[in-house]
């Protein structure tokens, strides 16, 4: 029983050392945005400079892991208030948000198909050379 | 602090009703914006109210972003042995989500509002709400446009899949990934740990590729055809 509550306070601790750390490559990333001023999201600089740190061996895999897999398990959760964002355009609610449906529907099918192809073209080509 | 507990709570109910029963339109991404929005009408609280109480859960997305170097990291031999595939079928992906987009929305005389934010839903949230952004869409829209285009990629990838000939564990994840985003990577690992792997892998690209647009031909694209 007590040493179950050391172990959830050990985790605890540990996730919020690694969720420190990768949130030091974001403000790293958001940092170099302001000064270069580059058309890219400092979130995504912070991503490009977490994977040289973790290439180059500066920054360990299981130094932010488990934090990292924490994130992205629970992703879904971090978008919920920009999609309840919709509430402020009652339209979707009538025709044209059928319309718009319509184009998703039709364009996410045709945008799967096209990849699906080339991928599977090239795959097969590489397939052959190898036999 | 209010609006922050219930939404976590009806995250944490909506992802429980999800794994009992993974009917695609029980993704936690469709149930729990369906009821807060519900909540707010009923209540009639603002919109600007419960984005206040909020924007924590919003910051979590810099660092979710943040942490996509984990797999691509992990996976990095698998990209490099891959490239060409990756590369290739993905930036045909890209441009054809958002020309079709474009080109289906002009058919039937969409605003310019809903033209600029439906151009890139076809990319995982965070980034597209950036280029969405970068284009002067507006960032509400960009993202209910992303959360249906996952919704509608997972249930009708299963039979794009079927009734096409593409045959590749490789392509199969990459038109997951590129099409649907996050939603169709969890369904690309429904069929195997390899179609989910490359799910992941273009899902980055694909928002690496957009983003990439949104910088550079989309916006002149814009200046002619808008």
């Amino acid at each position: 029983m007590y040493s179950g509550g050391v172990s959830i306070y050990k985790n605890i601790i540990t996730l919020l050392i690694q969720f420190s750390l990768i949130n030091v490559f974001f403000f790293i990333g958001l940092a170099l945005q302001d000064v270069t001023n580059l058309p890219i999201p400092g979130s995504i600089i912070g991503l490009i400079v977490l994977f040289i740190a973790l290439q180059t061996g500066i920054v360990k895999l299981h130094w932010i892991e488990k934090a990292g897999k924490w994130l992205l398990a629970e992703l879904l959760l971090f978008f919920i208030p920009a999609a309840v964002g919709i509430i402020q355009y009652p339209d979707l609610a009538g025709w044209s948000g059928f319309q718009l449906l319509l184009i998703i529907f039709i364009s996410t099918t045709l945008v799967m198909w096209v990849t699906g192809i080339v991928a599977d073209q090239l795959a097969k080509r590489r397939k052959e050379e190898t036999d | 602090m209010i609006y922050l507990v219930i939404t976590i709570l009806t995250y944490i109910i909506s992802k429980k009703l999800y794994q009992k029963w993974e009917h695609p339109l029980l993704t936690p991404l469709f149930v729990s914006p369906t009821l807060l929005i519900m909540m707010l009408l009923v209540m009639d609280i603002p919109f600007e109210q419960y984005e206040q109480g909020t924007n924590v859960i919003s910051y979590f997305l810099g660092p979710a972003t943040v942490a996509f170097a984990i797999p691509i990291y992990k996976h990095y031999a698998l990209i490099k042995k891959f490239l060409l595939e990756i590369i290739t079928s993905i930036t045909a992906g890209s441009t054809f989500a958002v020309l079709s987009s474009f080109f289906l929305g002009y058919l039937i005389h969409l605003s310019g509002t809903f033209m600029t934010s439906i151009l890139p839903r076809s990319i995982t949230t965070p980034i597209a709400i950036e280029v969405s952004e970068t284009i002067g869409g507006v960032p509400a829209l960009t993202a209910a446009f992303v959360v249906c285009t996952g919704i509608v990629g997972s249930i009708v990838g299963p039979y794009v899949i079927r009734f096409s000939s593409i045959q590749s564990s490789i392509a199969r994840g990459l038109s997951f990934g590129m099409a649907a985003h996050g939603a169709g990577t969890s369904k690309a690992f429904e069929f195997g740990d390899q179609e989910g792997t490359f799910s992941s892998l273009a899902m980055i690209i694909a928002a690496g590729i957009t983003l990439l647009w949104g910088n550079t031909w989309i916006p002149s694209f814009q200046h002619l055809f808008m």
